[in-house]
């Protein structure tokens, strides 16, 4: 260990601190300013107290962006189930299996715009899914899939569900590969069968990985846009159907200059995200105690 | 040990081998039963791509809407990938995207690296109070600090328009002086102790110990910032808006606009993109991997 009086370990720091400073912490501080402002970027902010709060509160755009949010959040546990499930299929010694392993990733590498739009193509009035419905007389008129209400918000959960599940099995292929042989031929001694090997071997043996990705998953869950963006056509859906809360603090913000609102949007995703975090890490900790 | 125990040890020891190898017929037809899991999760997860390269080469002759649908063109042609490049300079876009992946993936290396060092092998005032701070950045949603990064760009620091929009805000993450701080741990202190004694520097030691070191663990944040640079979508659409200036996936999205309903355009538009990032994924996949399976360990 150096001198404990040196100004070495920070200057190794600088960069680092002045970028996260200038980027992360300074508009922090700036969005809380801002959500107390009548504010449209091109002109200075004008102080109005609380106003953006108490519209906030009565704002049903605002309420229903939040309920999507957290329907959104319903991606996770789905995730993190059929992730584990693919990484078991997976773990095995096989030809070929590092091709398969490589091309379950490609959604994740490919980029939410191109995927989106494959996905809005798949789904479109003259797309290929009601061709296919139509052909096998499943349905006798094509389906409005993206302009129905109800349906907007499960395809976009859907399309993040198939791009995340092979990134996240990936995770929970290393885990499973941590997990010393022995402890499966003691599983295998007692008489398990190949579900209760997983239920009492696997699944805890996975908690890092399992915590890992769901606050990873969760958050990414909170801030989604690019989907909502691409499916809707960048409208939000009908009746705002699509509307999340990083949706509509871009669409005030951007959209309709309104910075100041959507300040106060973006607060209320802080304190979310926030509180939710905390949620997290205190449930997953208790878990652990419960486990040792 | 007397022969009773060891039968008691080979009991199990039979049951684990007799489970390990089993008769040939049901290895192969449970192998069989395997190969079409896999290969059904590989159709649900390839199957929008190729119906997209597929759209995008059908010629006029080729219905892109039909009952049932069509999937092989009779007529193929490359006549939509002739109409996007012809509206759109995507090779600038390819071009712009490289820029900024490249210089975001590069200086995150660097940035991140310098500010793991002293996180993991250092001891001096207020290391863990920067510690949580950084922590605590990891929590606050990137979307959040647009707003203000916004008025930044336009009125301090004038790159509104520019790549290096996309590239300073960018610099570093937490997430990665996490992962380096992570790899730099794993560095025997006796290493680091001996090279102090022969008179190196902090610097020389960071440089020529550390580095070469966890040169794996560099590769992997390069790569993963470097693809979520490349795909980064709502922060470009903010910050650029001139024809030439365009990154690919914002290129992309503006083609959707631009084409409406021409969908073998579109499909072509969204083949000619997703290719190159595929490609460069083939390459680094061992890298990839290994990085995102490190990130969990600690």
């Amino acid at each position: 260990m150096t001198r404990k009086r040196s100004i070495t370990p920070y200057t190794f720091l600088l960069p680092a601190l002045v970028v996260l400073g200038i980027f992360v912490v300074y508009p922090i501080i700036a969005v809380i300013y801002y959500s107390f402002t009548d504010y449209d970027i091109a002109t200075p902010p004008v102080w109005v107290g609380l106003d953006n709060y108490t519209k906030l509160l009565g704002d049903e755009t605002f309420r229903l962006a939040l309920v999507h949010s957290f329907v959104y959040l319903l991606v996770t546990p789905i995730l993190i189930f059929l992730s584990i499930v693919l990484a078991i299929v997976v773990n095995r010694r096989m030809r070929g299996i590092h091709i398969f392993r490589a091309l379950y990733f490609v959604p994740a590498v490919s980029g939410s715009i191109a995927i989106g739009l494959a996905w809005k193509w798949l789904f479109d009035r003259n797309g290929l899914i009601n061709s296919v419905l139509l052909s096998w007389n499943i349905i006798d008129t094509p389906i409005q899939w993206l302009a129905t209400p109800a349906l907007v918000l499960p395809i976009a959960m859907l399309l993040t569900t198939w791009a995340g599940v092979g990134f996240y099995s990936v995770i929970f292929l290393a885990g499973l590969q941590n997990i010393p042989e022995e402890l499966y031929d003691a599983a295998l001694i007692d008489g398990c069968t190949n579900f209760q090997k997983h239920r009492y071997v696997s699944l805890p043996g996975l908690r890092p990985q399992i915590v890992f990705v769901t606050v990873i998953s969760s958050l990414a869950a909170l801030k989604v846009f690019d989907e909502i963006y691409v499916l809707t056509n960048r409208t939000g859906g009908i009746l705002d159907s699509g509307v999340t809360m990083v949706f509509y603090l871009w669409k005030e913000a951007f959209q309709l200059n309104n910075a100041g609102y959507a300040s106060a949007i973006a607060i209320a995703l802080l304190a979310i995200t926030l509180v939710f975090s905390i949620f997290n890490v205190r449930i997953l900790e208790s878990r652990e105690e419960g486990v040792a | 040990m007397s022969t009773a125990g060891m039968a008691q040890i080979a009991e199990p020891v039979a049951v684990i081998q007799a489970h390990r190898r089993r008769p040939r017929r049901a290895a192969i037809v449970s192998s069989g039963l395997w190969y079409v899991v896999l290969i059904t999760v590989a159709v649900i997860t390839v199957f929008p791509f190729f119906w997209m390269l597929m759209t995008s080469l059908k010629g006029p002759g080729d219905p892109v809407y039909s009952i049932p649908p069509q999937f092989i063109p009779t007529d193929p042609s490359l006549g939509a990938y002739q109409r996007v490049l012809a509206a759109l300079p995507i090779p600038t876009y390819f071009l712009n995207s490289l820029i900024v992946a490249v210089s975001v993936g590069a200086l995150n290396v660097l940035v991140a690296a310098m500010a793991a060092y002293p996180l993991a092998k250092m001891r001096f005032f207020g290391r863990d109070a920067i510690f949580y701070a950084l922590l605590a950045t990891l929590i606050v949603p990137a979307q959040l600090t647009y707003i203000p990064s916004f008025v930044l760009s336009v009125n301090v620091f004038h790159y509104y328009n520019t790549l290096a929009a996309l590239i300073f805000p960018n610099l570093v993450s937490a997430f990665n002086i996490f992962l380096l701080r992570q790899a730099f741990r794993s560095v025997p202190n006796d290493l680091i102790d001996a090279a102090r004694v022969d008179g190196a520097g902090e610097w020389r030691i960071w440089w020529s110990i550390l580095l070469p070191i966890v040169r794996p663990s560099l590769a992997a944040v390069a790569i993963f910032t470097f693809v979520t640079s490349w795909n980064d979508f709502l922060w470009p659409s903010l910050m650029l808006h001139t024809k030439d200036g365009l990154t690919l996936p914002v290129g992309l999205a503006a083609l959707q606009s631009f084409f409406q309903s021409d969908f073998r355009s579109i499909a072509a538009g969204v083949t000619i993109t997703v290719v190159p990032i595929l490609l460069f994924f083939i390459l680094v996949q061992r890298y990839f991997v290994k990085g995102l399976a490190g990130a969990v360990k600690g």
